[in-house]
């Protein structure tokens, strides 16, 4: 069936994140400009895809979550006002690019050159984007019967991540994953920069999307058209490359280091990375005798390492698109 | 449910202004591409899967081995995937070749425009400013014109049926409906009569039944040696307008100005006046490149922001239909197939009969239309029910349609004349070992076969060493 | 979802605290129990003695027209009232038994072929344990149901113990395999079941559902003294009767813990189901907690179901592409499976034990699908002043949906309809459910009148955002994350 789909896109703008980036000594430098010049033209894209189509960008900036642009403000006239009508372009294309562009420049601005920085609040970005997909889902109470299901779009949400996981998202993110699970939205992640992010992977493997390292990274436009334009009815028919390996490790609640194997209370199921004798999160004393056997059996603390992931044989199809993009 | 999956088998279904566009030639296809705009509605109007593949190759410069592109399809996909491809290129947009995936230049320059912004083809319309003396007008004003210059036509369509009187159309769509077909002129009458493909036309959704007027309008263009391709664009054009603004009529060409007074009769565009230097379109043309409802909700009542609420009948299963509209329209419609029997402020209170459906089957109306239209537009309420349209109504409907159909013809022969009823049961158990004995009758010794079976059976009487001469039935 | 019960759980806790003094902490429970059932049984009766008795609720009374004729702002209101009802509940952590271990025993026997509930209750029984079996697992992630039947005297073993739905439901699948036949046996099923649970570790839960359409059954012992054995092992009984209430199978429940109802239609049936689901209160902890303080007992005393430490590992997934290997549990060759953080073993479905190492293998999403019952989100408080909303957002800070301008309606209509609203949502809701709920809202005093906001407000008291209603109910019963705090 053709349906008309909706995509959030949630865009991690962490600016040491973006300045590493664009650091020419990387071996596929990526300034953000240019980020935004191949996202304008994916979002365009999906709108361009289907009338009905809608879209929403949402930003993670140190400490806040913004909504900087919907479709639904697009329709509103008022708003319109303020952009220059052109004969040339597409309007709905031309009112996405400006507002964009304007709001997230605004928005750094703001953000000035503090001495600290918080990390990207992705976790509001998400579940923002979820109670909007909501939203949208859940019109009216009133009128909801099987029949209209067939009538609301297919949603999706677009991470496209720069930086490392906070280990303190954890639960929240999880809880997000569930969430989207339960109104079907499939997550997809695309980590243009670095390291794999363990949670965004379960998200995408949980939700049904897909979780893409972006090697090449100035043929980002064709990976994002490629892997994360196709609604899930088509990616039935052209398949998107998926990441295999899946961590299915977590972080443990004391010093939030992401272990693979851990110590849990039964109780509350709180994850420790060492035997302790009381659970810090629900105060119940385990048995002493618990507590001797696991510090007998215990390995000597490993630091987690990042497991190593293979190169896909998508990849491999990558690279090779990559080199025929101008 | 069959009616269902009839209407979803042809949502799925190719546009049919794609199909006008493969007959088109090359040259005119390639003028086409050249405007952004034309370009964007033409993607809008593709397949999922085709949207797809264009916009896979839309970026690479290179061309693409094929070989690498399927290599993403998945194995039970591949059907679907080739059909794609090989859609694409009977319109041109894909170049035809067996080893490598491109884009034809001028759609690929085009597209890639459209998407970026630029140019200076101005094929999205010069938009005017609010004119100081005479306001644009709102949306809801455009809304009410659309619909009534809309349904005046169908009332027109439907009311020659019944004789009742009704305002004439101009004359432009007169003809148009004619020659669609949808309407004939009988010999002995001034007045043109509705004909069974016009009735059919009626059950259609309003969105069918502009494409396939506005197709129509195209192949009457086509003989009146109107250039072709302005028609599309300009169409297309219309169809990246934005619904409350104005446009001006200066960049036009000569043909599209022309054009304005048709399209107006038919509502799509608004004029203030007959000759302005400006026009607005109405959702009709707005929405034309995409599954929307083109018109706002016909009952009125339910306010024009609620785009879902068009359902307007109950059906019950006692046959009677309770139909919640005011509009003369709606009601005329229903009165093709249901008997009405009171009329209330905002509703029609009717039932389905046998002679009321018969009368509908006469006019050439099928039953599953009448099931189909009862489906998209039943109530909310009725949505409930599951299957939605009740079993004994849909049953008894199709019923009364085979009833139609009592005799039924088949092509073959007929045996006759055999010499001992052992010879007849003989000749006769082949036959049936073959399964192509249509009618039998041992009384009188003959049977009837199918014309695929003629051979074989008299092959069988040669061998047998018979003398019977088969009689053609 | 069904409607989680918070009440009763909490109910139930309370009670267990209260009985700190008596160490046997079951069998006082049930006890506590049973009055307070009958308390609820009895308030029903003054009430509405047989539902034919009970008076006629018009329901065109509770609600008022608008100023335009129109029934829909009294709708919505209704609506939006009894969502918001349950969000009122304490967001306080209680403690949940997260690991469970249910063995549902099914009525195999002729009386199931009876036709009171539509099609058949067997038919009817069958169609409900799956959704049954779907949910449960949705929400208790890291439990194992086992199946057992009672068919011709015996009790059979349907399906073996397992955490994977697919498994558990394949038992049920066939239904000629379960065809009724014979009488039930109450005891010989009821100590199967036990049998099959008795190795568990004493941090799980074990719990017997019992769906029975019989009135009779048939053993080969005393079952009072099975039941004294299931006190003893812990085992908590349900019974869902579909045909009358038998003396034995209330003792069952009462005595154990569990939850008995009869099921009076097929919607109350799959009412009754579903209630079991959530997973229920720790029952013994709080109760053996106390008295370990009051009585200074040691910790290791036994029977002490408290917290425990468990290892668990977290495993790797292995993609479908990866080269085929053998699995350490069914020894075949599969390309796709789990590799052990420890011994790295590879294992086809999780979560389960490593057949190697012994090692407990989950993935974190099976933790993490419990979280939200440990850490939830807190109540937003209703907006009820303009004056609040000055320099907020016009918009939900979650959906951005505009905030309806706060447009002065007339408060009168809105108190009228407010206590008349009560009044039907708890004859729609079942009593006992509103008596809770009614009770509960002395306390909630200070989320303003009843919690609704006129002006459609709800604020985080931590990060003052402001949320809309449907964002409101969406973050606490799915979302279970403040987007304005992100905790």
């Amino acid at each position: 069936m053709d349906r008309s789909s909706h995509l959030s896109v949630i865009l991690d703008l962490c600016p040491t994140q973006w300045s590493l980036s664009a650091k020419p000594s990387n071996p596929h430098p990526l300034p953000f400009d240019t980020f935004l010049s191949h996202l304008l033209v994916f979002l365009n894209s999906h709108i361009a895809y289907k009338h009905e189509n809608s879209l929403a960008v949402f930003g993670a900036l140190p400490g806040k979550s913004v909504l900087f642009y919907s479709s639904e403000e697009a329709g509103d006239l008022s708003t319109a006002e303020v952009v220059q009508s052109d004969p040339n372009s597409y309007r709905f294309f031309k009112t996405l690019d400006q507002s964009l562009v304007q709001r997230i420049s605004r928005e750094f601005d703001i953000l000035g050159q503090p001495d600290t920085e918080e990390p990207p609040a992705l976790v509001g970005a998400l579940t923002k984007a979820i109670c909007y997909i909501n939203r949208l889902l859940h019109p009216a109470q009133t009128l909801s019967s099987p029949e209209d299901s067939a009538n609301l779009p297919e949603p999706r949400i677009l991470i496209l991540s720069v930086s490392p996981d906070a280990s303190n998202s954890y639960i929240p993110i999880m809880n997000s994953i569930f969430s989207a699970q339960k109104l079907k939205i499939t997550l997809d992640v695309c980590k243009i920069f670095g390291p794999d992010s363990v949670f965004l992977q379960q998200a995408a493997y949980l939700t049904g999307g897909s979780y893409i390292y972006l090697e090449h990274r100035e043929a980002l436009l064709q990976y994002l058209i490629m892997s994360f334009l196709p609604t899930p009815s088509i990616r039935k028919i052209i398949t998107i490359p998926t990441e295999d390996k899946t961590d299915f490790r977590a972080a443990c609640f004391c010093h939030k280091h992401i272990v693979d194997v851990g110590y849990v209370c039964s109780v509350c199921l709180s994850i420790f990375c060492q035997p302790v004798p009381v659970c810090s999160t629900c105060r119940t004393k385990f048995p002493m005798k618990t507590l001797q056997r696991l510090n007998m059996t215990r390995t000597p603390s490993q630091p987690s390492t990042p497991r190593p992931t293979n190169g896909t044989p998508t990849r491999q199809v990558f690279s090779g698109l990559a080199a025929n993009l101008r | 449910m069959p009616a269902v999956e009839e209407l979803s088998a042809k949502d799925v279904g190719p546009h049919p202004l794609l199909a006008f566009l493969q007959s088109q030639p090359k040259k005119a296809l390639s003028r086409l591409y050249q405007r952004p705009s034309s370009c964007l509605c033409i993607f809008r109007l593709l397949g999922p899967l085709e949207r797809q593949i264009v916009m896979n190759i839309l970026w690479l410069d290179a061309s693409i081995p094929a070989s690498t592109m399927s290599s993403w399809v998945v194995r039970e996909g591949k059907k679907e995937y080739d059909q794609a491809l090989i859609e694409l290129s009977r319109i041109d947009v894909l170049v035809n070749s067996a080893t490598e995936l491109t884009l034809s230049a001028t759609f690929k320059t085009s597209l890639r425009q459209a998407i970026t912004g630029g140019g200076s083809t101005g094929s999205f319309g010069v938009p005017l400013p609010g004119h100081s003396e005479h306001p644009t007008p709102s949306i809801a004003t455009l809304d009410t014109y659309a619909l009534e210059k809309w349904e005046s036509i169908l009332h027109y369509m439907v009311s020659s049926g019944t004789g009742l009187p009704s305002a004439k159309p101009s004359a432009g769509v007169e003809f148009l409906l004619e020659r669609s077909g949808l309407m004939a002129k009988a010999r002995e009458m001034t007045s043109s009569q509705i004909t069974s493909t016009g009735f059919q036309f009626l059950l259609h959704t309003p969105h069918d039944q502009l494409w396939a007027l506005l197709l129509q309008y195209l192949e009457m263009s086509e003989e009146r040696k109107t250039d072709i391709v302005e028609v599309i664009s300009f169409l297309f054009m219309l169809s990246t307008m934005e619904l409350g603004k104005e446009y001006s009529v200066d960049t036009l060409t000569k043909a599209q100005e022309h054009m304005l007074s048709d399209l107006r009769d038919y509502g799509l565009v608004w004029q203030r006046k007959a000759t302005p230097r400006r026009f607005s379109p109405t959702r009709l043309a707005t929405t034309l490149t995409s599954s929307l409802p083109p018109l706002p909700t016909a009952t009125g009542a339910g306010g024009a922001g609620d785009s879902k609420g068009e359902g307007f009948i109950v059906l019950e299963t006692n046959y009677r239909i309770y139909a919640y509209t005011d509009n003369p329209l709606q009601t005329a419609v229903l009165n093709l197939f249901i008997n009405l029997k009171s009329r209330f402020p905002n509703l029609v209170v009717g039932s389905i009969t046998r002679d009321s459906v018969k009368r509908a089957l006469m006019n050439g109306i099928t039953a599953d239309q009448i099931i189909s239209y009862l489906t998209t537009h039943a109530h909310p309420q009725m949505r409930k029910n599951k299957p939605l349209i009740p079993v004994t109504v849909q049953d008894q409907i199709r019923l009364w349609e085979l009833e139609k159909n009592r005799v039924k013809s088949d092509e073959g022969y007929l045996y006759t004349s055999f010499a001992s009823l052992a010879d007849y049961e003989y000749v006769l158990k082949h036959g049936r070992e073959l399964g192509v004995i249509l009618w039998e009758s041992a009384a009188r010794r003959c049977f009837f076969t199918s014309v695929e079976g003629h051979a074989s059976i008299r092959l069988f009487i040669e061998r047998s060493g018979q003398n019977q001469q088969p009689n053609r039935g | 979802m069904p409607p989680r019960r918070h009440d009763d759980i909490m109910d139930v806790d309370s009670e267990g605290s209260d009985a700190s003094l008596d160490y046997d902490g079951p069998r006082r429970k049930g006890k506590g129990k049973a009055p307070k059932k009958k308390d609820k049984g009895k308030s029903k009766v003054t009430e509405a003695p047989y539902a034919w008795e009970a008076s006629y609720v018009r329901s065109w009374d509770t609600v008022q027209e608008d100023e335009s004729g129109s029934l829909q702002t009294a709708v919505d209101d209704l609506i939006a009232r009894g969502r918001r009802k349950r969000l009122l509940a304490p967001s306080k952590a209680i403690r949940r038994t997260i690991i469970r271990h249910l063995i549902i025993i099914l009525d195999l026997s002729n009386s199931m072929t009876d036709r009171d509930m539509r099609p058949t209750r067997f038919d009817l029984t069958l169609e409900y344990t799956r959704e049954f079996v779907n949910e449960w697992f949705d929400q208790n992630p890291l439990g194992q149901i086992g199946m057992v039947g009672m068919r011709a005297g015996v009790g059979e073993r349907v399906g073996e113990m397992s955490g994977n739905p697919p498994d558990v439901l394949r038992a049920i699948s066939e239904r000629h395999k379960l065809e009724p036949t014979g009488d039930p046996s109450l005891q010989n099923a009821i100590e199967m079941a036990k049998s099959t649970m008795s190795h568990l570790p004493t941090h799980s839960s074990r719990e017997i559902l019992i769906i029975f359409g019989s009135l009779t059954t048939c053993d080969p012992g005393n079952i009072h003294e099975t039941l004294e054995s299931c006190i003893r092992d812990k085992i908590r009984i349900s019974v869902v009767a579909l045909a009358a209430e038998m003396k034995i199978c209330r003792e069952l429940c009462e005595k154990t813990g569990g939850q008995f109802g009869v099921a009076m239609n097929e919607g109350h049936f799959k009412d009754l189901l579903f209630e079991l689901i959530p997973p229920p209160a720790q029952q013994t902890t709080s109760s053996a907690l106390t008295a370990r303080l009051a009585s200074g007992a040691p910790a290791n005393a036994p029977g002490n179901a408290g917290g425990d430490l468990m290892l668990m590992g977290f495993p790797t997934r292995l993609p479908d592409t990866s080269p085929p290997s053998l699995c350490v549990c069914h020894s075949e060759l599969k390309s796709q499976g789990f590799l052990c953080p420890r011994c790295s073993a590879k294992v086809c479905d999780i979560p389960t034990d490593c057949d190697v190492c012994g090692l407990m293998i989950v993935s974190s999403p099976h933790l993490a699908r419990s979280y939200h019952h440990l850490f939830p989100v807190k109540t937003y408080r209703a907006v009820m002043t303009t004056e609040e909303t000055a320099n907020s957002s016009p918009k939900c800070h979650a959906c951005a949906r505009m905030f309806q301008s706060p447009a002065p309606s007339g408060p009168g209509r809105k108190a009228s309809t407010a206590g008349k609203a009560d009044g039907s949502t708890s004859t729609t809701n079942g009593n006992s459910e509103s008596n809770s709920i009614d009770g509960r809202e002395g306390a909630a005093i200070d989320t303003g009148a009843d919690g609704i906001s006129a002006l459609g407000r709800y604020r985080c008291t931590d990060c003052s955002n402001d949320f809309c209603a449907d964002c409101d109910v969406f973050i606490h019963d799915v979302l279970h994350c403040c987007p304005g705090c992100e905790r």
